[in-house]
C-alpha cells in the first residue's frame, strides 16, 4: 500500500435529513495522526462517522478508505477500519471473551492471531476478572472497553470513535486514552468526536471543527490559535462556532 | 380538567398516555406516537364484527334463563380460560413494570409517595389485562343494552374486577419471587411462569389426556353431576359466573371482593414495591458470572461463529426458551391422543410436526434473522451481509431440525414410507418458516422482539399460510404414503402444496431490497 495515501478522504460529502446534516464536506485525515473532530451538537460529526463506515449511504460525494471507494469496494474498506459508536455495540449474553471470538470472526482475523490479541486487551482494559461474567451486568464504562477492545481485535488501520470517554471514570477514561496513543505510535489512525475539549486539546495532532455540515476550521490547536488569537481550545471553539 | 401534579389521577393519565404512545409498537422514536392507521382500522373492523356477533348471541339467549346450568357451565369455563390468560398477561405486564420500564427511577426520585406511584401501577397492570377482554366481551354489553338485557352489563364490573384479581395476584406474586428468589432470578421465573400460566388449561388437558380411562370417566360424571344437581344455582362455584350474567350480590360480592384485594396489595406492599426496585436496580449492576471458565475457539470460519454465537444467545434468553417449549407443551396431548388413534397416527403426527417445526422455525428465526442488538457492528464489518443472513437463518432451522429428529427416526422405523414423507414435510415447514421470515423480517432490537407476532402482520399471515400448507401436506402425503388417501386428500394435496410454494413467494416478492441500519430506522 502506498504510505502517502490519506487514512480517509472525504470529498463533497452530502446527507440530507429533511434539512443537510452534512454539507459538501471535504475532508482528509493523514496516516498515522489523531484526529479530532469538534462541532457543536447537531453539527454532523456522528452523521459524518456513519457516512464513513457505511452505516449511512451518502446523498453525494465519496469516501476513501486508505485509497479504498467505500462505495465500490466496502468491504475491503471496512476491513481496514473499526468503529466504535458512543452506544457501546454489545451482545448483553455474551461474555467478552465470546464477543471478542465474535467480532474477531466478522473480520475473519485467524486464531493464532486473535486469540493472544483478546488476552492482551482484556488485561490492558482490567477486563480480564470479568472475562466469565455475562456483560448485560456491565457498568457503562466496562462495557464502552470491552466495545474498545472489540473495534481494537483486528489492529484496524483506520478507528473511527464518536464520544470514546462519555460515561468513563477517570481510570478508565485514561486507559482508553493511552490505548489510542498506543494505537497511533504503532502507526494506525484514529479519528474521534469529542465534547471534552481537554481531550481534543491534549491528543490531537489535529483539530477539525463543523458546523452545519461543513468543515469550518481544521488545523493543529497552534494553528487554530494563530487564525483566531484565541487562548484555549475552548475559547478558539467557541468563537469559530458561534452564531453569525 | 386539570388534574393536580403529582396526584394518583395526574399519575394515571401519564401512564394511560404512555400505554397509547407504546401501542404504536415501538416507532414512536421521532416519528408518530399513536398505532397505525391500519392498525386502528383493523380495531374499528374487528369491534364492528364483534358487536354483530355479540347482537346475535344476546339475541339468540334471550330466552335462556341465567340460572341454567349449562349456560353457567360454559361462563364458568370460559371464565377459567380467560383468568389463566389474564393471569398470564399480568404477569408478564408485571416483570415489565418492576423491571423493564426505565422511567421508575424519575418517579422514585421525586418527592411523590411511592403508594400512589404503585397504586398507578397498579391500575395500570389491570388496564392492560382487561383492556384486551373488554375489547371482546364489551359488545355483548352494549347488545344487551340495546335489547334491554340489562344482565349483560354484568360483563364491565365483572371482567374488570376480575383483571384487577388477577393483576394483585400476578404483582404479589412477582413481589413474593423477588423477595425469595432475588431481583435477577424473578425475572427469569415470573417470565416462564407467566408463560405457563398461560398454557395452564392445556397442561391441565394433557394431565387429563394421561389419565386412565376409568379416571377420564369419574372426571366426566362429576361434571355431569354438577350441572344436573337440584339448586345447582346456589353452588358458590358458579359465584363468578352468575356475576358475569350481572346479578346484584354475586356482582357486588365479586367487585367487593377485587376492590379489596386491589387495596390490600397497595396498602401492604408499596413499600416493598420500592424495595423490589431497588434490588432490580442492583441486579443490574451486579455481573452475573455463569458458569466456569471455558476454552474460547477463536478462528472459526465466519458462517460457525455467527451460528455459535446465535446459538449462544438463543440458550441464554429464558423467555425465548419457555416460548418455545410451550409451543412443544401444546402439541404434547395431541400426540398422546394420537397414540390412541393407531389408524391416523402416521397422519397426524406427519402433520403436527410439521406444524411445530414451522411456528418454532418462525420463533427462532424471526430472533435470530430481525433481532439484533449490535445491527451495526454486522453493518461496518468486513463480512458479506449475506453470509450473515444465511448463518442466522442456519441457527434459527438446526434446532429445530434436532429437536424433532427423535420422532422423525422412531416413524421411520415403524413405518418408512409415511416416515419418509415426514422427512420431507419436516424439511419443507421448516424451510418455509425460514425462508418467510429471511425475505420479510423487519429489522429491531432484539428487547423489541420478545414474544411471538413482533415480525409484522404480512409476514404473520404468511408464516400462518405456511404452517397450515404443511400440516395439510403432512396429513395428507402420509395418508397416500399408506395408501389410504381419498379422493378429496388429492386435492388438498395440490392445494397444500400451492400454498406452501406460494407463502414464500409472495416473501420474496415483498423482501426489502436494501439492508437498513436500525439505528437509521
Amino acid at each position: 500500500m502506498d504510505d502517502r495515501l490519506p487514512a480517509l478522504r472525504l470529498a463533497g460529502l452530502r446527507k440530507h435529513f429533511g434539512r443537510p446534516a452534512v454539507d459538501g464536506l471535504d475532508l482528509t485525515v493523514r496516516r498515522g495522526e489523531l484526529y479530532a473532530l469538534l462541532g457543536p451538537n447537531g453539527a454532523g460529526k456522528t452523521t459524518t462517522l456513519r457516512l464513513v463506515t457505511g452505516l449511512l449511504a451518502p446523498d453525494a460525494g465519496t469516501v476513501e478508505v486508505l485509497g479504498i471507494d467505500l462505495a465500490t469496494a466496502p468491504a475491503a474498506a471496512k476491513s481496514k477500519l473499526a468503529y466504535l459508536p458512543d452506544e457501546p455495540m454489545l451482545y448483553g449474553k455474551l461474555k467478552p471473551f465470546e464477543y471478542l471470538e465474535f467480532v474477531a470472526g466478522l473480520w475473519g482475523v485467524a486464531a493464532q492471531a486473535a486469540e493472544p490479541r483478546a488476552r492482551e486487551l482484556l488485561d490492558w482494559l482490567d477486563l480480564s476478572a470479568h472475562a466469565n461474567e455475562l456483560t448485560e451486568g456491565f457498568s457503562r464504562g466496562m462495557k464502552q472497553k470491552l466495545a474498545l477492545a472489540g473495534a481494537l481485535i483486528h489492529d484496524p488501520e483506520l478507528l473511527i470513535l464518536d464520544e470514546p470517554l462519555t460515561g468513563l471514570d477517570a481510570v478508565a477514561a485514561r486507559q482508553v486514552k493511552d490505548l489510542l496513543l498506543a494505537h497511533v505510535a504503532k502507526g494506525g489512525t484514529v479519528i474521534l468526536t469529542t465534547h471534552i475539549l481537554e481531550v481534543a486539546e491534549r491528543l490531537a495532532h489535529r483539530i477539525g471543527i463543523i458546523r452545519q455540515g461543513r468543515l469550518i476550521a481544521e488545523g493543529t490547536l497552534a494553528e487554530l490559535r494563530e487564525r483566531t488569537q484565541g487562548g484555549s481550545l475552548e475559547d478558539v471553539f467557541l468563537q469559530l462556532t458561534a452564531a453569525p | 380538567m386539570m388534574r393536580v401534579p403529582g396526584s394518583v389521577g395526574w399519575l394515571l393519565r401519564h401512564e394511560l398516555r404512555l400505554g397509547w404512545y407504546n401501542a404504536a409498537g415501538g416507532r414512536d422514536a421521532g416519528g408518530r406516537r399513536r398505532p397505525g392507521n391500519f392498525v386502528i382500522g383493523m380495531a374499528v373492523l374487528g369491534c364492528i364484527v364483534m358487536h354483530v356477533v355479540g347482537w346475535l348471541a344476546v339475541r339468540q339467549l334471550a330466552g335462556v334463563p341465567a340460572g341454567d346450568p349449562r349456560i353457567l357451565l360454559v361462563i364458568t369455563a370460559m371464565l377459567a380460560v380467560g383468568t389463566t390468560f389474564m393471569l398470564s398477561s399480568a404477569i408478564k405486564t408485571s416483570v415489565l413494570v418492576l423491571f423493564e420500564r426505565s422511567d421508575l427511577d424519575l418517579l422514585l426520585s421525586s418527592p411523590l409517595p411511592s403508594r400512589s406511584i404503585f397504586t398507578v401501577r397498579l391500575l395500570g397492570v389491570c388496564a392492560s389485562t382487561a383492556g384486551l377482554y373488554l375489547f371482546f366481551l364489551a359488545p355483548f354489553a352494549h347488545a344487551g343494552l340495546l335489547q334491554g338485557q340489562w344482565r349483560w352489563l354484568g360483563i364491565y364490573p365483572g371482567v374488570i374486577a376480575v383483571a384487577v384479581l388477577c393483576s394483585c395476584c400476578a404483582m404479589l406474586l412477582t413481589l413474593g419471587l423477588v423477595r425469595v428468589l432475588g431481583a435477577r432470578r424473578t425475572r427469569v421465573v415470573a417470565q416462564i411462569v407467566g408463560a405457563l400460566a398461560g398454557a395452564l388449561l392445556v397442561i391441565a388437558s394433557q394431565l387429563h389426556a394421561l389419565t386412565s380411562r376409568q379416571t377420564q370417566e369419574r372426571i366426566r360424571n362429576s361434571v355431569l353431576e354438577l350441572v344436573q344437581q337440584n339448586g345447582a344455582v346456589d353452588n358458590p362455584l358458579w359465584l363468578p359466573a352468575r356475576a358475569m350474567l350481572g346479578e346484584p350480590l354475586p356482582l357486588l360480592m365479586l367487585a367487593g371482593f377485587a376492590a379489596g384485594l386491589f387495596m390490600l396489595t397497595t396498602a401492604s406492599t408499596h413499600r416493598f414495591f420500592a424495595r423490589g426496585l431497588q434490588l432490580a436496580a442492583s441486579a443490574a449492576v451486579v455481573g452475573a458470572p455463569s458458569g466456569a471458565p471455558r476454552r474460547h475457539r477463536f478462528g472459526r470460519s465466519l458462517f460457525q461463529t455467527v451460528v455459535i454465537k446465535e446459538w449462544r444467545l438463543i440458550a441464554r434468553d429464558p423467555q425465548l426458551l419457555s416460548q418455545v417449549m410451550l409451543q412443544v407443551l401444546f402439541l404434547l396431548p395431541l400426540f398422546f391422543l394420537i397414540f390412541q388413534r393407531t389408524d391416523i397416527q402416521a397422519q397426524a403426527i406427519g402433520a403436527g410436526l410439521a406444524l411445530l417445526c414451522s411456528s418454532l422455525t418462525g420463533a427462532l428465526a424471526l430472533i435470530a434473522l430481525s433481532a439484533e442488538d449490535a445491527p451495526d457492528l454486522l453493518l461496518v464489518s468486513p463480512a458479506s451481509q449475506r453470509t450473515l443472513r444465511r448463518a442466522k437463518l442456519t441457527a434459527a432451522m438446526l434446532p429445530v431440525l434436532a429437536l424433532v429428529a427423535i420422532p422423525l427416526l422412531w416413524l421411520l422405523m415403524r413405518m418408512p414410507a409415511a416416515g419418509l414423507v415426514a422427512c420431507v414435510v419436516v424439511c419443507g415447514a421448516v424451510t418455509g418458516a425460514g425462508l418467510i421470515v429471511f425475505w420479510c423480517g423487519r429489522p429491531g432490537l432484539r428487547s423489541n422482539f420478545k414474544g411471538r407476532g413482533k415480525g409484522g402482520f404480512v409476514m404473520n399471515v404468511l408464516e400462518l399460510f405456511n404452517s397450515l400448507a404443511w400440516g395439510l401436506l403432512g396429513w395428507f402425503l402420509s395418508a397416500y404414503a399408506l395408501g389410504q388417501l381419498s379422493s378429496f386428500g388429492m386435492s388438498a394435496i395440490a392445494g397444500g402444496i400451492l400454498i406452501a410454494i406460494a407463502a414464500p413467494v409472495v416473501a420474496w416478492l415483498l423482501r426489502p431490497r436494501q439492508l437498513v441500519s436500525v439505528s437509521a430506522l
